[in-house]
């Protein structure tokens, strides 16, 4: 088996989610992806000092080696170090993108520009260069020059005019929410590195028809909006500026979420038409709620959703989220459990579908082997997969310095001693971390399992 | 500079609602000709989905479907007929991609059947969106965008930790699997002009949307511990908040100095040494919280959002679809594009996410009527007679 990206190499400048993450993916299809990195620690990647996770929570010594959301995010890839500020290593940069096809990168407009490495300089050194800018705003418009965070963006790009709970009045009637709520997880830092790796792969393919390389300049803001088309596209039509009806649905019910056995466990339903609401008053063993005036045709029943959830709420209640899925599947009615991360990891659907995949770590990061969330397609020519752990700083300076570059052992030597590559981050202390039972009153963390690693996956069995 | 880039590469789309058609719009706005196959019975169920233009349920109104499908050209095919499933083996004799999203056994005919397609057409490639994928004890449950977003995870970390777990705004889960069944086809395109080989590529929207979780999955597998929904208690940073005119959210992040975010705010005790690191914050938050409050009701929303960019802070806001319409910078970057539908009528759509510097993004077609090109694609492309068109039409083929 062959790789789609075989013999594609990428210099990834990128920092925090979005575009490392397309990195990886570009590596998972067998792209030689080059991260360059620094080891300063004020402007090494965030994700190696401020995300965590810690295996068992402890930092450690070598904790930018150990944080789980970085090894995530930056799986399959090769790392060498250059610290930017130095004008020898931007010159080196240069000659790395010159033999290169594809670069990634994040900075400021303002910041590229100031290091010379925006496109028209390094189409300069290399004319069919592919390269994403990926930035909050874009390189042009007002609100060019502003940075962004996907977390603040993502609301601002219009998910919360979609998003949100109904509200309840004191008699417990609802209507469609007033306040906005968030998606969360970073949403639009995935919806960017989706749209950059679809760019890319276009802009390989046309490369390869033509020779013509890419600048692709990619506004979170505006990626964010082009997913809420069918939104913006109400409003243009009919004004409408927003849409907040909880989990609910325009025309379907029953359609929510429900509470079920257990701490935070919840299940959803969707029920589409009039023989999957027979099947599932049958499922609930409620004729009486078959026949109810309130609930025997569609729009009755979507006007009178607050009675009834109450029911359904009843009865799933007191039962496991798992087994509620079981009995409506089997009728076919659409149900799931709404799965946390234990969930997932532990599912028979994941497991036998090999999703979670496993990348074995160095000894001296104390890690060993973890799993990772994989991507949610599979092609059939092709082992696209994690190939290989996150590296570690600056682990592969030698291959990209002396291998790719050239450069002679002394020249490597002088690098170093002028401190502009390294291999051990300086200037961070290790973090402190947040102890487990602490997190839990913070809400953070919901709960958790001390000895999740001999864990068993538990038995969904009726 | 090219229209698009994937000028040339022919696409059919099969099935339905948003996922593949999402999936080919994206592989349309890059250039890609493709041919959509409706149901000549009712079309795409996306039809009948709500909203509506004038909110008149009218099958060429459906505001998804208009925004999901410019660009392409429209059919009429019953691939379960004889006549049909010929027509259909002539459509992908033409193709480059296949994109289809039927459930894995409601294929509506055994062409579409993996192991068929590979059989017959060596160089396609041949992409299928599900819920759960082709394979495993889910592959054929039921399901909708919101189960998919509860079983990718997704779900359980969206709302507030002292409610429910909320659904997504507007099908998002089916956009995601769109655009990644998009990735990886143009992914297999690339690789064809050196192969000259098709294959099939299984995409399931559950484990796209599970994809997104880069903290909560290696909180378990690293220590064990379930990350929830944002809490309710805090500092109230990072999280929507009330302004004036509604609703914002102010953040640390940007690598300013606290004094910066304090400053903006304009509540001098927010210069509190105490709330100056992201410990104290944790530790002060419930007073912190009442001071952005305060302060935050002095702002209206855009000029809060103008002020913290100016000061390369990165707050955000929640805005509308009114707002992101009438939005000038997404007007001066070019996003709209004016598309007139002979039943719908003129607005202006949403465009292309990002900007590429070797191609012009265009809106070439509103979406097509139900069989719009039957005539063109099948007489004038494929060379069957008027004759042949009258007599399928009667026997309900196209």
């Amino acid at each position: 088996m062959t790789l789609p990206l075989e013999g594609i190499r990428v210099v990834d400048l990128s920092r925090v989610f979005a575009m490392p993450y397309c990195g990886a993916y570009l590596a998972d299809m067998g792209a030689e992806v080059i991260k360059v990195e620094t080891h300063h620690n004020q402007f090494v990647d965030t994700t190696r000092t401020l995300n965590g996770p810690y295996p068992d929570n402890e930092p450690g010594e070598l904790h930018w080696e150990r944080a789980g959301t970085y090894h995530t995010l930056n799986h399959g890839k090769l790392s060498v170090t250059l610290d930017l500020r130095s004008q020898e290593a931007l010159e080196l940069l240069k000659q790395l993108v010159a033999v290169s096809d594809v670069v990634l990168e994040n900075f400021t407009p303002r910041v590229m520009r100031r290091f010379g490495l925006d496109y028209a300089n390094l189409k300069a050194v290399k004319p069919d260069v592919i390269m994403v800018s990926n930035t909050g705003y874009g390189h042009s418009g007002p609100w060019t020059d502003f940075g962004a965070m996907a977390t603040a963006l993502e609301p601002t790009h219009g998910t919360g005019a979609f998003t949100g709970y109904l509200d309840v009045d004191g008699e417990g009637n609802t209507s469609p929410g007033t306040v906005p709520n968030k998606i969360a997880n970073s949403y639009t830092d995935f919806l960017a590195s989706w749209t950059a790796q679809l760019a890319v792969m276009a802009s390989l393919f046309h490369r390869a028809r033509t020779g013509q390389g890419m600048w692709i300049d990619l506004a979170m803001y505006q990626v964010g909006a082009s997913f809420m088309g069918e939104g913006l596209l109400d409003f243009a039509f009919n004004g409408r500026r927003t849409r907040r009806i909880g989990n609910r649905h325009e025309t379907w019910s029953p359609h929510g979420c429900y509470p079920c056995l257990g701490n935070d466990e919840w299940v959803v339903m969707a029920v589409r038409n009039d023989a999957e609401w027979a099947a599932f008053c049958g499922v609930l063993e409620m004729p009486e709620l078959a026949s109810d005036p309130r609930f025997n045709e569609p729009v009755a029943r979507h006007a009178n959703q607050d009675a009834l959830d109450a029911v359904i709420s009843e009865w799933t209640g007191s039962r496991d989220k798992y087994r509620v899925m079981a009995m409506l599947q089997s009728v076919g009615v659409p149900a799931g459990p709404v799965f946390n991360a234990r969930d997932m990891l532990s599912d028979p659907h994941f497991r036998s579908r090999g999703y979670f995949e496993t990348a074995e770590h160095p000894q001296s990061t104390q890690l060993g082997e973890r799993e990772y969330v994989s991507r949610g397609w599979r092609m059939s020519r092709n082992d696209v997969r994690i190939h290989k752990a996150a590296p570690l700083l600056g682990e592969d300076n030698a291959y990209v310095l002396s291998g790719v570059l050239g450069l002679s052992d002394s020249r490597v030597a002088e690098l170093e001693a002028a401190d502009a590559v390294g291999a051990s981050l300086k200037g961070s202390r290790v973090p402190s971390s947040v102890p487990l039972d602490r997190q839990v009153e913070l809400g953070w963390t919901v709960d958790y399992d001390a000895g999740y690693r001999e864990r068993q996956p538990p038995s969904h069995g009726d | 500079m090219m229209a698009g880039i994937l000028e040339g590469v022919r696409v059919l789309e099969m099935g339905g609602n948003v996922s593949a058609p999402f999936c080919a719009k994206l592989l349309a706005d890059y250039g890609a000709d493709v041919i959509k196959v409706e149901s000549p019975h009712v079309g795409d169920e996306a039809r009948r989905m709500g909203p509506f233009v004038d909110d008149d349920p009218h099958p060429d109104k459906s505001v998804p479907f208009l925004y999901l499908n410019t660009n392409k050209r429209g059919v009429t095919l019953d691939p379960a007929t004889v006549a049909g499933e010929k027509l259909l083996g002539q459509l992908l004799h033409n193709a480059d991609i296949l994109i289809e999203n039927y459930p894995p056994e409601e294929k509506p005919t055994p062409l579409l059947e993996t192991g068929a397609l590979a059989e017959r057409f060596p160089s396609l490639i041949a992409t299928s969106i599900t819920a759960f994928g082709q394979t495993g004890p889910y592959r054929n449950h039921a399901a909708t965008d919101l189960v998919a977003t509860a079983m990718s995870g997704l779900m359980y970390h969206s709302g507030d930790s002292d409610q429910e777990p909320l659904r997504n705004a507007l099908n998002q889960s089916y956009y995601v699997a769109g655009i990644n069944g998009a990735v990886a086809s143009t992914a297999a395109l690339f690789q064809r002009m050196t192969t000259g080989l098709g294959q099939s590529i299984d995409v399931s929207t559950v484990e796209c949307l599970a994809s997104h979780l880069v903290q909560a999955v290696p909180y378990y597998s690293y220590m064990g511990a379930i990350k929830g929904r944002r809490p309710v208690r805090g500092s109230g940073f990072e999280e929507l908040m009330p302004a004036r005119d509604g609703y914002v959210i102010p953040s640390v992040q940007g690598s300013q100095p606290w004094t910066t975010v304090a400053d903006l705010i304009g509540v001098p005790e927010l210069h509190d040494e105490r709330f100056a690191s992201g410990s104290g914050r944790i530790e002060y938050g419930e007073e912190i919280y009442n001071l952005l409050v305060q302060g935050l009701a002095q702002w209206d929303r855009k000029a809060l959002h103008q002020a913290s960019g100016e000061r390369r802070l990165v707050f955000g806001m929640a805005q509308d679809a009114g707002d992101l319409v009438e939005c000038p910078h997404l007007r001066e970057r070019d996003f709209f594009r004016t598309v007139n539908h002979p039943v719908a009528g003129e607005a202006v759509y949403p465009g292309l996410g990002p900007r590429l510097s070797g191609m012009n993004y265009a809106v070439e077609r509103a979406a097509p009527l139900l069989g719009q090109h039957n005539r063109e694609i099948y007489r004038d492309e494929l060379g069957h007679t008027d004759a042949e068109l009258a007599q399928w039409r009667a026997l309900e083929v196209i």
